[in-house]
């Protein structure tokens, strides 16, 4: 985990969560704009699952280790699923159902910076 | 044509995965994950520490995976499934958010349903309760 690129995510997942929100409440579809920007939400999120795996990879020990693990592991899965989820039915259910993933997301996110304490 | 009445078009079959239950198959989605994350982690490193909510964890787990299934197929017979499932559903998060608050020593360590979903913000409260109204909402024999 790196800090600044943890609350990155934070604030980007949470533009999303509101983009969401805003197209369901305007009664639309997710656009393309939309589309794209949730693809680039999830590509930083693997990015910091990608360097919190490297960093226990060479020696970082998080207390919890297992929880970490998992919670590295999910984070990256909600969008892409959420993505095909929302883009079988378009409504203006769509955004709200990208929103709940970007809220998880997010919430996930502080979560972790929690558990990323040293073990010991 | 027969004489048999006439059976509501399939197109306008209120189907729960559809709408804003797309919406609720979400949710449910993400509890499903949760919960079993959860579970398995707690079973596989600290079982000895909590096996009754540990194993309620677990169990939380699975019926959030069939309430997840059902309500995504959302067909008659799975239906009757996930009317099964979310009620269990009700009664498990009343009954251990009950017995967590006046007993905590018996739930020494959190699962999802303790004090009513307290740690996820009560949405393990809510959803059994959005669930069972999703499916009256949608009950096939509505006016």
């Amino acid at each position: 985990m790196i800090d600044a690129l943890a609350y990155a995510v934070v604030v980007l997942a949470g533009v999303a969560a509101i983009w969401g929100v805003v197209t369901a409440i305007v009664n639309k579809p997710p656009g393309k704009a939309q589309l794209l920007y949730a693809a680039g939400v999830e590509v930083v999120t693997v990015l910091q699952s990608i360097i919190a795996a490297a960093k226990m990879i060479s020696g970082f020990r998080p207390a919890e280790l297992a929880t970490t693990i998992g919670y590295l592991i999910g984070i990256v899965i909600l969008i892409p699923i959420a993505w095909l989820w929302a883009n079988v039915e378009r409504t203006r259910f769509s955004g709200i159902v990208l929103a709940v993933a970007a809220v998880s997301v997010l919430a996930m996110t502080l979560r972790l910076l929690v558990l990323w304490t040293p073990a010991g | 044509m027969t004489g048999v009445p006439a059976r509501q078009p399939s197109a306008d079959v209120r189907r729960t995965n559809s709408g804003a239950g797309r919406v609720l198959v979400a949710v449910y989605g993400i509890f499903a994950l949760a919960a079993t994350a959860r579970a398995s982690v707690q079973l596989l490193t600290k079982f000895d520490q909590a096996p009754l909510a540990y194993v309620l964890s677990a169990l939380a787990g699975v019926i959030y995976i069939v309430a997840t299934v059902t309500l995504a197929r959302g067909t008659r017979a799975s239906r009757r499934l996930a009317l099964v499932a979310i009620s269990i559903e009700l009664v498990g998060v009343l009954s251990v958010g009950t017995l967590s608050v006046v007993d905590p020593e018996a739930f020494p360590r959190a699962t999802v349903w303790s004090v009513y979903g307290i740690g996820y913000g009560f949405v393990p409260l809510l959803l059994p309760i959005l669930g069972l109204a999703w499916l009256w909402h949608t009950r096939p024999d509505a006016p």
